[in-house]
Formats: C-alpha cells, sequence, structure tokens
C-alpha cells in the first residue's frame, strides 16, 4: 500500500478534476471572465469630464458605434486587411512550403532561418518597416523609387491609399513563416501512395497538388487560417507603432480605434462599447468557421 | 516528385533566394544597430560596406565597450539607457510563463486524463480566451487593476500574460500528455497509487520535453507582447517591444539605438525558437498540427 506522504495533498487523492482544474478556472473567472463582464457594464456608461466620474448611459454608446462611419470605416479597414493578409500569407505560404520541403542539404537550414521571423516583437517590426519604408532614406521606398514605380513624392506610409499596404508587407513579411512551418509540418504527415500512384498513373504535378495534396491537407490549411485570422482581426501592433491609424482614418483598424477611444479621447465607456463589438464580431466568425470546417482540437 | 538533377539546382537557387529575402529585414535591422548615423540615413541605403560603431549599444546597455576612444558613457545615464527594460521583460517573461505553465501543468493532466460532463463546453471556453481581441481585455483590466492599485506592478502584467498564454499552454500540454499512453496511468491506479502520486512519478518525468518546449512558446509570446505591457505599465516598469516603439526624440527618430535594442531582444529570442524547432508547429497551432 501507498502511504499517505506519497499519496500527495489530500485534496488531490480523489479522482474527481475540480481540484486539478481549479487554479485554472480562478484564473479564467478573474482575468476574462470578469473583465469581460466590467467591460459590458463599461459600455453602458460613459465617463463625464465635468463630474470625473463614469455616469450610467443606457443604450447610447451601442447607438452611436452603429451609427459611426469611422467604427464602420475601421470595421472595413479590419476586414480589408484580414482578407488581404490571409490570402496572400496563404497563397505565398503554400509556395515556399512545397518549395522548402525537401531533404536535400541546407534544405533544413533554411527552415530553421523561416522560423525566425515569427519571434520578433511585433512592435520592433514594426518599427523595421518603419525605417525601411521611409520616403527620404528608407530601403524599401528608395528601390521602388529607383525601379520607378514610386513616386519620390508619396510616402508610403503617409499616403491614404498606399499606407495600408505598407502595413500588409510588414504582417506579411513576419507572418508568411507562420503559414510556411505549419504546411511543412502538414506535407510531411501525408501518406506516400497516393502519389506514388497518381505518379505511376502519369498525373502532371498540378493535378497531384490540387487533387491529392489540397484535398488531404485541408484540416492544417483549416487550422492555420483560423488561427491567423483571429490575429489579424485583432492586430494593434502595427498600426499604432507605423500609422497611429493615419493619414487620416485609412489605417484605423477596430483594435486601434477601440483603444485610442479610451486612453487618448478619454471615452471610456464607448471604447468598451467598440472592443466588446470587436470581441462578438470574431467570436461569431470564428464559431461559424470551426463549425463549418469541422475544426477539432 | 522525382527532379533532375539540375531541377533540383534550379529548386536549391530559387529556396536560398526567397529565404535570403525573408532574412534581409533582419539582417539590415543589425546593420542599423552597428551603423553611424550619418550611414543609417545615407542615400543610396548602405547594405554591405559600411563603418561600424557599438556607440548605440553602449548607449542602450550603459556599459563601455571601448571600441570608441574618447567617448564615455555613464553608466545609469542618458535618454537610450535600457537595460532596466530588458530586466523588467525578462522578469516579467520569466514570471508569467512560470505561472502559465504550472496552472496550465494540472489542467492539462486532468483533461488528457479524466472525463467529466461538460468537458467540451470547458475546452471551448479556453478555446474562446485565445480568440478574445486583447484590446477587449487591456480595456476593462485597465479599470480593475487601477482600483486594486496593480496598475503599473510586475504581479499585475505578469499574471495577465499568463492569461494570454493559458489557451496555449493548457491545449499543449494536454496534446504532450495525450501522447502518453493511457495504460501507463490505469496499471498504476489498479496498483493503488493516487493521481497525484502518478501525475508526478510517472507522467510528469515522460513529458518534462513537451513541458520546456511550452515553456519556451510562453515565454516568447510575454517577451514579444506589445497591448497589454502598453496598457497596464506606465512610467515604473516597461517591457522592450513598449520601450522600442518610444525612440523618437525631438532631433528624430534614434534608429540606431532603437535597433541596437531591437536587436537585442530578437538574438535570446533567436536562440529560444532553435531549441524548439521540433515543437514548434505543434505549439503555433495550440497542439493540433503534429510534425
Amino acid at each position: 500500500m501507498v502511504t499517505r506522504a506519497l499519496k500527495g495533498p489530500r485534496f488531490m487523492v480523489s479522482d474527481h478534476p475540480l481540484p486539478w482544474l481549479l487554479p485554472l478556472i480562478v484564473i479564467l473567472v478573474v482575468f476574462a471572465l470578469y473583465p469581460f463582464f466590467y467591460n459590458i457594464f463599461l459600455s453602458f456608461h460613459e465617463f463625464a469630464p465635468r463630474k470625473r466620474a463614469l455616469v450610467p448611459v443606457g443604450f447610447e454608446n451601442w447607438q452611436k458605434l452603429f451609427a459611426d462611419p469611422r467604427m464602420w470605416s475601421a470595421f472595413y479597414v479590419t476586414l480589408f486587411y484580414t482578407g488581404v493578409c490571409l490570402t496572400i500569407q496563404l497563397v505565398l505560404g503554400m509556395a515556399i512550403a512545397l518549395l522548402i520541403d525537401s531533404d536535400d542539404r541546407g534544405f533544413g537550414f533554411l527552415r530553421g532561418v523561416m522560423t525566425l521571423t515569427l519571434v520578433i516583437p511585433p512592435a520592433v517590426t514594426g518599427m523595421m518597416f518603419l525605417l525601411m519604408q521611409d520616403s527620404q532614406f528608407g530601403l524599401i521606398s528608395w528601390t521602388l523609387q529607383s525601379l520607378g514605380v514610386l513616386s519620390p513624392a508619396t510616402p508610403i506610409l503617409a499616403t491614404s491609399s498606399l499606407a495600408i499596404w505598407g502595413v500588409i508587407l510588414a504582417d506579411v513579411w513576419q507572418w508568411t513563416p507562420f503559414m510556411v512551418l505549419i504546411f511543412i509540418a502538414g506535407l510531411r504527415s501525408l501518406p506516400r501512395d497516393p502519389f506514388e500512384s497518381a505518379m505511376i498513373d502519369g498525373a502532371s504535378a498540378w493535378q497531384i497538388f490540387r487533387r491529392i495534396t489540397l484535398p488531404m491537407m485541408s484540416k492544417v490549411i483549416a487550422i492555420a487560417v483560423l488561427i491567423r485570422g483571429i490575429d489579424l482581426f485583432r492586430m494593434f501592433d502595427y498600426v499604432f507603432v507605423m500609422t497611429s491609424g493615419g493619414p487620416g482614418t485609412a489605417t484605423y483598424t477596430l483594435s486601434l480605434y477601440a483603444w485610442q477611444q479610451t486612453f487618448s479621447f478619454i471615452k471610456w465607456g464607448y471604447g468598451a462599447t467598440l472592443s466588446l463589438f470587436a470581441l462578438f464580431v470574431i467570436l461569431i466568425a470564428a464559431n461559424l468557421f470551426v463549425k463549418i470546417f469541422k475544426v477539432r482540437w | 516528385m522525382v527532379l533532375t538533377p539540375a531541377q533540383r539546382i534550379l529548386r536549391a537557387l530559387v529556396a536560398w533566394a526567397v529565404v535570403m529575402l525573408f532574412a534581409f529585414p533582419i539582417y539590415y535591422w543589425i546593420t542599423v544597430s552597428i551603423k553611424l548615423g550619418r550611414d543609417i540615413f545615407a542615400i543610396p541605403p548602405k547594405i554591405f560596406s559600411f563603418e561600424t560603431s557599438a556607440k548605440s549599444y553602449e548607449e542602450v546597455f550603459g556599459i563601455s565597450l571601448g571600441f570608441e576612444k574618447g567617448i564615455a558613457v555613464l553608466p545609469g545615464g542618458g535618454d537610450f539607457y535600457m537595460a532596466p527594460r530588458l530586466m523588467d521583460s525578462i522578469i516579467i517573461a520569466v514570471f508569467s510563463t512560470a505561472v502559465a505553465v504550472l496552472v496550465a501543468t494540472l489542467a492539462a493532466y486532468a483533461l488528457s486524463r479524466m472525463r467529466f460532463r461538460g468537458q467540451h463546453h470547458f475546452v471551448f471556453w479556453i478555446l474562446s480566451t485565445r480568440m478574445m481581441p486583447p484590446v477587449a481585455v487591456a480595456i476593462p483590466m485597465f479599470f480593475i487593476y487601477k482600483d486594486f492599485g496593480l496598475l503599473d506592478t510586475y504581479t499585475g502584467i505578469v499574471l495577465v500574460h499568463a492569461l494570454m498564454n493559458m489557451p496555449l499552454a493548457v491545449l499543449l500540454l494536454k496534446s504532450f500528455f495525450d501522447d502518453i499512453p493511457k495504460e501507463i496511468d490505469e496499471a498504476a491506479l489498479i496498483d493503488g497509487a493516487s493521481r497525484f502520486l502518478i501525475f508526478r512519478k510517472l507522467v510528469l518525468p515522460m513529458a518534462l520535453g513537451g513541458i520546456a518546449a511550452t515553456a519556451v512558446l510562453c515565454f516568447i509570446f510575454s517577451w514579444t507582447e506589445f497591448l497589454f505591457a502598453l496598457t497596464l505599465t506606465q512610467t515604473s516598469l516597461k517591457t522592450v517591444p513598449v520601450v522600442s516603439s518610444t525612440f523618437v526624440t525631438s532631433t528624430g527618430t534614434a534608429w540606431g539605438n532603437m535597433a541596437a535594442l531591437g536587436t537585442a531582444a530578437m538574438l535570446p529570442a533567436f536562440v529560444f525558437i532553435l531549441l524548439v524547432q521540433k515543437n514548434l508547429v505543434r505549439g503555433l497551432t495550440l497542439g493540433s498540427v503534429k510534425q
């Protein structure tokens, strides 16, 4: 028989999961659930500068939100950014994954290099691309100007139509490797037989990719799209350091707009409402995605 | 796909070119950190040939490396002295990782080994924490912390980073525990061992590699986090990503110093990520894609 001392704390002897889960539940309740309800409370209040206090305003913030053209603009920018980045990163990620998924000499090193961008703080990436896109001495701007693609009079990050693309470039650079690494892992886990029989049957490379690789990779692709999509939708760091939402409102994302309303314009209640709106959109979209594509954990 | 030798060479060339294109901005950022001001602003940009200088690093770390004669760097002085901010980042990352891994290991074991009502919903709750936009946590947390005096404290930011890493840690560790055969637990249970004993003496030692990988990933995500650190810290502590964005002075942006700090923040993370190479994809997908 095992002695009590060896069995550990009395409450952990039983086979009940609660003691094991309790610390996690406490953290989730205090740091996820409580803030969530506090946020809902905030969304029905607003800071009154004269009283220096929060006053209840009913549904005013929510009415304001749906009537706010800047909110819709930020919503549109967020969707555009998410869609464009996701598409580029998916296609480019798959292409690069197929390219460097090889056991030839040196490819292991290449795969190692591709992991490096993932651990750079996005705020630092933002500063890197801010420097490289500087209209006077930035490397990217200079290259584009030398090629005659970009006029020296149009600074990338200070031109309404271009600024978002400058931010997208930073995101694509940092996160395409995320897709590459996941896809390589997916490619390596595929069984060899279907490919061998397809090659014996004389299928072309494109046919094999389209008819065998893609369908067999669908689960991996769905997970990569889900995780990346969530992170893109809530993106904050790049626009905060690179453009602060400008020029005008060209690069305001929902997250940045919510943050600025709260902390720069002291609209505590409205900022909270905006952040809740982003939260609901993302939860609904992610849930639909999980249901439709049957993503399982 | 069987490639001819010529195709293989072509593939290798294209692969190297593409990967080097991705590595280039990192190289360029490092060169900025060891360039003199006039070379940073040179047109056309200087990529390979420039005068090197350790001045940016000396100012950021407040030490004199002795390369430049006659430049005295005062320890503890200067606008760009950032060594304490690196220390803040390390403290926050280490402690938040410890909290996250400790709490998550217990929970992940239960989720892997026990069945209970509503388990599916519970896992989903953890997962939806991963979906929350950080701004929707940071805004209420700012006011809650203000009331409890946790604003601008290590405890405050450590706990929030631990929460942020919780879904990753729980789900990733669960996938590692799932890899360990349940028969081991069952045999020991029949022999009369308690769950805690099985966990501590049998399962934990077998999962050490996975726990280490989880810890490294938690460390990295805390190390690179921006929004919470920006919102919940003010003056007494700041993390490296937050100060990196504040190097804009009245005389322009101090790119050299910023690059030096950025490089100093990147290099340890590079070492860490190479250590967990084997489990990286599993970590990035919260345990659902195995390598």
